[in-house]
């Protein structure tokens, strides 16, 4: 394959290196510095794609980030596969692979394009929503077949082998774009000592400089911006980012940017030293200030037949030819409203091939450019515009006549130049989107014709994006953006930068055109796209007004102008002139959509950086965690927390299942003796001669008189009343206590006790601290827990010595340890408290000693039987954040006559929470002793009521238990106290309705005798 | 050691007068094998210091300054986000919030600095808390020390705002650490015992690039 448009010399390509790439299966060579559209254009292929919706061909229009049509799917193999590559931001690199997202068999002979060529005229704006809407079930079936049709690019089905992640940056100045504002603004807050970060998309930095015909200093362009990085480069203040997209703007400048670190070399990203290397990287930049300098995106014209390959924007021409040495074409037409495009002409004339014409709209054009054009001898035809294209899958021809812009009408005869290109320009749109990301709207300023950013706090603008254009200009108003937002940032010397001396041409004034006017109607006009990756024409617009949708967001939904991946690059501000027009508004009138980030398309693997996999959340672990492992523990997620769920046996080589394993160790608790990891509870310590004080004023039942030595249960209440915790307090000093929490409540509960502390009690001495990471907390329980803790403790546990409800400490295991004799299993219970640094020992050394009782380590699962057989509740589980301490007929541990109110009481005396039918706790036994209840199961009184029937209450656990062999539950009914011995009724989803009795939640040793024992 | 009481507050010493087998909260990996060794490419170097003494000291900062430097021969950091270290750099003393600072000491003193400063600080209100089990050190150094901190926490690590002598809490990827900047070339981490195991694979994970290796 010869690359038929390649230039002998001229370019930033390095021609001695030749890459090797892939497009549709078929190899082609291109040089490094490319971009596989440069290559592709250079190779002579014209049609990349097909679109959307008609399934017309479609070529290269763009040389940058607005390019609508040449979107490719990426990747050798499948996990490499990328969708949605633009072909003008990926740089060329040997091997690169990619297809077209749309067309079958292939793009050129594709047999989609009849349901765009006959049911074109039957597809209007809306389509989809008129023709799928009935029956609604339909819709994922025709979902389906709409997107299989419709393309864009896939996901890969293979995992990523590629890493990602993120960066934190902070500077006193973001400049985004390194054309020449940028680069001025980044040159004058580096000069002033600011930090700086300088980001650009492109491959290489100096955007418009690079394809310029202008001099700097005499010499070309692009040399100025060479020396300027290069100066930039050696400034240690200076963060350089190249292939960095700016691609969302945030609040308080806050700004992520996307760098694409390998995507330029590889498939995947190769290793450095054995090292993996991130692909993508996020960076999360907090700067004091922004500088945009994004420039502008040329606007196309709107005319017939505008999306035949060979269709492109006039400044794209020029880019190609300067940049990378490719003329995308033999025989150019270019249509104008201004000087600036005709530098296309100009270097495509120079490039040696044939300009038919330059078509401008303006009557009497006299720039330096026209003069220029005009010396060479080119064609140049006023007043008129090119209304038609022709040709299928490359332009053959352009249809040119006068035009009356102002009455939308064609006032002259059609001539038609034959031509392979058609290069347009309707003017320039400042690049404001990331200006309107946090809601400010852009402006419309009729001088410039396009609109400019809206104010947004610590933004500076500089160059194009705010209607700035002679290059002179452009740099000194980059200088003083950058001034300005080092000054700002609240850097007080500036020093004053030494800017090029500039040669720019005169340029007269540009005309407004956007849609070009065509002898007939829009309605019966060829096509005239506005948004050609949407596949929205001008008399789509029409309808959508016509039929009522005069808002412009209603307009974009209704067409899909400027919808996904486009964000309205080329489309929007025709979109919205074509509207206005239609609406006999002016364009400020009608206003623009909301641009939202992404700027462009960022992979998901940048966006979740190193957040994946086992490092998606955090896991806590325990001090006991790797002896849990090594011992089979199947684990239950308790907040962020890792806790054994169950201890799985083999049996006869068979691992047991979980019901089995739970049966067994509840078991082993209620008749030897159990282990369970405690630890994840919630430990705060307070200290203060306030603290006793302060514990009577956050929970409901009594604290005054709680002697060092001794332990309490304690329930918490939000000040309505509900309860919201609860836990064992133990007094270790008079003005010592040790509170514990829920796992899952425990920051919770922190914060809860500061925040009454700092803004309601301030008065109050005492001190909370969090301790839970310092202890390690293992409990050991059942009949034998006294004969096994003996062996290992220097602790008296005389029953009469060390009663329920004491905590003592001594040693266990040779550890110093606080051990606290409460029980949360009904059964007598040691909770042992170490240091965790030392709980491994004590845990291990619990285990030697444990073999002749058959020590049974027990998880979560058999915890929440024991407990629930005991009729111990678990906030969060059995309460709902509706739940009363009353509802629970927990009345033993409301102090009702403290002196001092404590929080919720005011509460309980409102009429809705006194009322007698509140749905109360409540033990439940089903009749068929085999039947588990389901968790959440509704109960009723009349099990024979009509649907819907009168809901009385919900199950909150429910379990197997072993030891009284039938199920059980605890259950909340309306008036459940005053119910006992009465039956309740559980319909199932199934159709079976089960049958159980109102009982006692305590279902084992109502006494407490095995707890005292 | 048992409990002693003063001003009827419980203190206990928490170490076994035996020699028995301590596990550091990074127990859990190191059994996995997560931990490369440095090699010659190393361009960050991760190294555990556990074990040693943590003390939360909350109070006033003119009671606490007072008792410090009586008991420590150094004062309170003077300013927010300060961190001070003694002369032989062995013990240090953060500040953590307006009443609320963080004292390391080597392994095993930590008792007995509790107890004096009980004595000196009388009848003042305060509060001292070992919680020398609850969180532990982890040392950061090479020349890409400071990128691997990017990767991790959104506070600004630059020399400009986090000079030697800085120290702070911050978020650390989805969870948080105390960060510490006790010279030019090193950085500290620390980390709480329930997420450190979290954050020293995140470490290790951001450190992959730049041939990260674990001192042990």
């Amino acid at each position: 394959m010869t690359q038929t448009n390649r230039l002998k010399q001229g370019g930033r390509i390095d021609r001695s290196k030749v890459l090797s790439f892939s497009f549709n299966g078929k190899t082609y060579q291109g040089h490094a510095g490319d971009t596989l559209a440069a290559a592709l254009l250079a190779n002579g292929i014209d049609v990349v794609n097909r679109s959307f919706k008609y399934s017309r061909p479609r070529g290269v229009v763009a040389a940058g980030a607005e390019e609508p049509n040449a979107l490719f799917q990426l990747g050798q193999t499948e996990a490499a596969q990328v969708p949605n590559v633009r072909a003008t931001q990926q740089a060329l690199y040997n091997g690169l692979t990619v297809r077209s997202t749309n067309g079958w068999p292939n793009v050129q002979k594709d047999m989609m394009s009849w349901v765009g060529k006959l049911g074109g005229g039957f597809m209007p704006p809306g389509f989809y929503y008129k023709t799928f809407m009935a029956p609604a079930s339909m819709w994922m079936t025709y979902e389906k077949y709409i997107r299989k049709g419709a393309g864009l690019g896939r996901a890969p089905k293979e995992s990523d082998p590629d890493i990602y992640d993120h960066l934190n940056q902070h500077c006193d100045v973001l400049v985004i774009g390194a054309g020449p504002a940028g680069l001025s603004a980044a040159l004058s807050a580096a000069s002033s000592g600011a930090r700086v970060i300088l980001c650009d998309e492109q491959e290489e930095m100096g955007g418009s400089l690079l394809d310029s015909r202008e001099t700097l200093d005499g010499a070309p362009a692009a040399q100025w911006a060479e020396k300027t990085l290069e100066s930039l480069a050696g400034m240690d203040n200076v963060t350089l980012l190249p292939r960095t997209t700016a691609n969302g703007y945030h609040d308080h400048n806050f700004v992520t940017l996307h760098e694409r670190r390998t995507e330029h070399l590889g498939d995947t990203a190769a290793t450095v030293n054995n090292c993996r290397q991130a692909r993508s990287r996020m960076h999360r930049v907090r700067a004091d200030q922004v500088v945009l300098a994004t420039g502008t995106h040329e606007r196309p014209l709107v005319y017939a037949n505008n999306d035949v390959p060979g269709n492109m924007l006039a400044g794209a021409v020029s880019n190609y030819i300067q940049r990378y040495a490719v003329v995308p074409g033999s025989k150019l037409v270019l249509s104008t409203t201004n000087d600036h495009a005709y530098r296309a002409a100009l270097d495509w004339a120079e490039a040696g091939r044939e300009v038919v014409a330059i078509v401008d709209a303006r009557a009497n054009p006299d720039g330096d450019l026209v003069k220029e054009a005009q010396a060479k001898g080119i064609r140049l035809i006023t007043g008129s515009a090119v209304i038609e294209g022709k040709g299928a899958n490359r332009v053959t021809g352009a249809r040119v006549a006068k035009i009356d812009a102002e009455r939308f009408a064609v006032t002259g005869q059609v001539e038609e130049l034959v031509c392979d290109t058609i290069a347009s320009s309707g003017g320039y749109s400042p690049v404001v989107h990331l200006a309107s990301h946090t809601g400010s709207r852009p402006t419309w300023r009729d001088d410039i014709l396009g609109f400019v950013p809206g104010k947004v706090a610590g933004m500076h603008f500089a160059g194009g994006v705010q209607g700035i254009y002679t290059l002179a200009e452009v740099l000194g108003d980059g200088a003083q953006a950058g001034s300005q937002a080092t000054k700002a940032s609240g850097i007080d010397t500036l020093k004053d930068i030494a800017l090029p001396s500039v040669d720019s041409p005169r340029e007269s004034p540009a005309c407004a055109l956007y849609q070009v006017p065509h002898e007939k109607p829009t309605l019966r006009a060829p096509k005239q796209f506005v948004d050609q990756q949407n596949d929205v024409t001008a008399a789509g617009i029409e309808v959508a007004t016509r039929e009522g949708f005069e808002s412009i967001e209603h307009v974009k939904r209704y067409t899909a102008l400027g919808f996904g991946t486009d964000q309205g690059k080329l489309g929007n501000i025709n979109g919205m002139a074509i509207a206005a027009r239609f609406l006999k508004r002016s364009i400020p009138e009608v206003g623009t959509t909301v641009f939202r980030p992404n700027y462009t398309p960022v992979s998901f693997g940048a966006i979740a950086g190193r957040h994946a996999k086992e490092l998606f959340d955090p896991e806590r672990y325990t001090a006991m965690h790797q002896w849990h492992v090594e011992h089979g523990a199947e684990f239950e997620d308790v907040g962020q927390w890792k806790r054994p769920w169950y201890f799985p046996r083999k049996v006869n080589g068979k691992l047991e299942t979980m019901h089995e394993a739970v049966s067994r160790e509840s078991l082993a608790v209620r008749t030897g003796v159990g282990i369970l990891d405690a630890t994840t509870l919630g430990k705060i310590d307070i200290q203060g001669p306030d603290a006793r004080e302060f514990l009577g004023r956050v929970y409901t039942n009594k604290w005054a008189k709680l002697a060092p030595g001794r332990v309490r249960y304690g329930l918490m209440c939000k000040d309505d009343g509900m309860l919201m915790d609860d836990g064992t307090t133990s007094c270790l000093g008079e003005n010592h206590f040790l509170m514990t929490t829920t796992t899952g409540g425990a920051a919770g509960v922190m914060e809860w006790l500061e925040l009454w502390h700092q803004t309601e009690w301030p008065e109050l001495q005492v001190y909370f601290t969090s301790v839970t990471d310092h202890w390690a907390t293992m409990t050991v329980t059942g009949p034998d827990a006294r004969k096994l803790l003996s062996e290992v403790t220097d602790i008296d546990l005389d029953k009469e010595q060390f009663k329920f409800m004491d905590w003592r400490n001594g040693k266990v295991a040779d550890v110093p340890a606080r051990v606290f004799r409460i029980s949360f299993t009904g059964e007598l219970a040691y909770e042992i408290n170490v240091q965790a640094n030392y709980a491994l020992h004590v845990w291990k050394t619990l285990f030697e000693h444990g073999k002749k009782y058959d020590l049974t380590p027990y998880g979560t699962e058999t915890m929440h039987v024991l407990r629930a057989e005991k009729g111990l509740i678990i906030a969060g589980q059995d309460t709902d954040g509706s739940v009363t301490p009353e509802d629970l007929g927990m009345y033993w541990a409301i102090g009702y006559d403290k002196p001092y109110s404590w929080i919720g009481k005011r509460a309980l005396t409102r009429s809705d929470t006194a009322r007698k039918d509140r749905k109360q706790l409540v033990g439940l036994k089903p009749t068929d002793p085999k039947v588990v209840l389901e968790e959440g199961a509704q109960i009723v009184f009349d099990p024979n009521e009509e649907i819907p029937m009168t809901m009385q209450g919900h199950v909150t656990s429910s379990y197997y238990s072993p030891n009284l062999e039938h199920g059980f539950a605890l259950a909340v009914v309306k008036g459940g106290q005053e119910r006992m011995g009465q039956k309740v009724y559980l319909p199932m989803s199934d159709g079976v309705t089960h049958e159980a009795e109102i009982v006692s939640t305590v279902f084992i040793d109502p006494k407490g005798e095995r707890q005292h024992v | 050691m048992s409990d002693q009481t003063y001003g009827n507050v419980a203190v206990f010493d928490t170490r076994p007068e035996k020699s028995i087998t301590t596990e550091s909260p990074l127990s859990v990996a190191y059994h996995q094998g997560q931990a490369p060794k440095p090699t010659q490419q190393s361009q960050v170097v991760l190294e555990e210091k556990p074990f040693l003494g943590h003390l939360i000291l909350r109070g006033g900062a003119i009671v606490l300054d007072e008792a410090v430097r009586d008991v420590l021969g150094m004062s309170l950091p003077g300013r927010p986000l300060g961190l001070a270290h003694d002369s032989s750099g062995e013990r240090s003393v953060q500040w953590l919030s307006p009443d609320e600072w963080l004292v390391i000491v080597p392994g095993g003193e930590e008792f007995d600095l509790e107890n004096r400063l009980r004595e000196k600080l009388g009848n003042a209100h305060f509060a001292i808390l070992n919680v020398s089990g609850g969180q532990t050190l982890v040392e950061l150094s090479g020349e890409k020390a400071r990128e691997v901190l990017m990767k991790s926490v959104p506070y600004d690590v630059h020399p400009a705002n986090f000079p030697v002598g800085k120290a702070v809490s911050v978020v650390f990827a989805k969870s948080s650490a105390i960060l510490r900047r006790p010279s030019e070339e090193r950085y500290e981490l620390v980390l709480r015992r329930s997420f450190a195991d979290y954050c020293y694979r995140w470490l290790l994970d951001a450190g992959e690039e730049f041939g990260i290796g674990v001192k042990r």
